[in-house]
């Protein structure tokens, strides 16, 4: 247990595994939008990225005992809700249409704020042309404020690689939002 | 026309680099790219429907009592008893990296070793890789940090080689070639990590300096 006095999620993980299938649901809920932000801007809507999270959760519940490092589950999840997105991306290899975008972007009020979703959802537009691969390591960085050298940590690469990626990432988005 | 940002522009979209230091000529350059790319981010917390929960566990639930579902977590789960199933299935698949991996640092023999309170056997990993200009291990066992553990060339012929003392267990690893190209080990035993990649896996037993 923590200083909270929650159990831990090594402990939670070795119940799960000792058979007390309730105890998953600590984790779910735990975990249930830790990584939602991260998949609804790779896959381009809430739905999706609740689909994705969904399915994630099952699996890692499957395979609960290939997780090596029980008290680093959250790592281990992030990895199976991102191989998630990635397949989805592979499987429909869609262009998102503006309905999807918007349930990303914020709600507006105002004159201004109708302005900025006008950028915000640009933007996404945009991001959603990107490799799954660009897009991945812009929205860690820039939307979950990773520095490269985590970023490198949590996807086995290197940070060199990560800047290449991300560099032409930049001059992608350039393309796509000075277009005429 | 294809139009690129400056370097430059893109240091300071990094976060490596102040506005105030690039050159006049560029700072709106600058300016336009922050305006597009990270003012224009949407950083809103993503809730997800309260009902994912219940179906989550109502799926989780419907497996935990389909028989094929309990004997697969049965035998992936890494305890103890587990092993005893495991590990005659992991000593069939790694007879190679035996052969291999069990070569000793220098002496003739694997070494066990003192590692803080665990007691270690040396391994040495070897990869060839004749066009490679840096070779790193990265595994379970230097937190996958492909900086922490470079190989050394040796010789000509294209061979890259390390030694380090592991612990009792079973480890996950890869070669990271050039900084950039993640490759197994193509002598050992892999799995799948999960999302996409492959990993070697390398058992190593300490009671007898066995490497499986």
């Amino acid at each position: 247990m923590d200083h909270s006095g929650a159990p831990s999620d090594g402990s939670v993980v070795r119940a799960v595994l000792a058979g007390d299938t309730d105890q998953f649901s600590v984790l779910v809920r735990r975990y249930r939008d830790r990584y939602a932000r991260y998949a609804a801007h790779m896959l381009g809507s809430i739905d999706a990225a609740e689909d994705a999270v969904q399915d994630a959760m099952v699996r890692a519940y499957t395979h609960l005992g290939q997780c090596r490092e029980p008290e680093n589950f959250a790592g281990w999840f992030f990895l199976i809700l991102r191989n998630r997105c990635f397949a989805e991306r592979r499987r429909s290899r869609w262009e998102t249409g503006l309905e999807g975008v918007s349930e990303v972007a914020a709600p507006e009020q105002t004159e201004s704020e109708l302005e900025r979703s006008e950028v915000v959802k640009d933007l996404q537009r945009a991001l959603l042309r990107l490799t799954a691969e660009q897009r991945e390591v812009f929205v860690l960085k820039h939307v979950e404020g990773l520095a490269y050298d985590e970023i490198a940590a949590r996807l086995k690469t290197s940070v060199a690689a990560l800047k290449m990626r991300m560099h032409r990432a930049y001059d992608r988005l350039r393309e796509l939002l000075e277009a005429p | 026309m294809k139009r690129e940002w400056n370097p430059l522009v893109k240091q300071v979209l990094d976060g490596e680099r102040e506005l105030e230091t690039l050159p006049a000529d560029l700072r709106l350059e600058a300016e336009t790219a922050r305006r597009l790319l990270l003012d224009a981010i949407d950083r809103q917390a993503v809730t997800l429907s309260a009902s994912l929960d219940a179906r989550v566990m109502a799926r989780v639930r419907s497996r935990a009592t389909a028989p094929w579902s309990r004997a697969w977590r049965w035998l992936s789960a890494p305890t103890v008893p587990r092993w005893a199933v495991m590990v005659p299935i992991a000593a069939a698949a790694g007879i190679l990296l035996l052969a291999r991996t069990s070569t000793p640092p220098a002496i003739g023999e694997p070494r066990t070793a003192l590692t803080g309170q665990r007691e270690s056997v040396y391994v040495r990993f070897e990869l060839y890789a004749p066009h490679a200009s840096r070779v790193a291990l990265a595994g379970t066992f230097n937190r996958w940090d492909p900086a922490a553990t470079p190989l050394v060339r040796v010789g000509s012929d294209g061979m890259w080689t390390v030694t380090i003392a592991l612990p009792s267990g079973q480890h996950q690893y890869g070669f990271m070639v050039d900084g950039r190209n993640w490759v197994p080990d193509p002598v050992a035993p892999a799995v799948d990590d999960g999302f996409g990649r492959r990993n070697s896996v390398v058992s190593v037993n300490t009671m007898n300096g066995r490497i499986l």
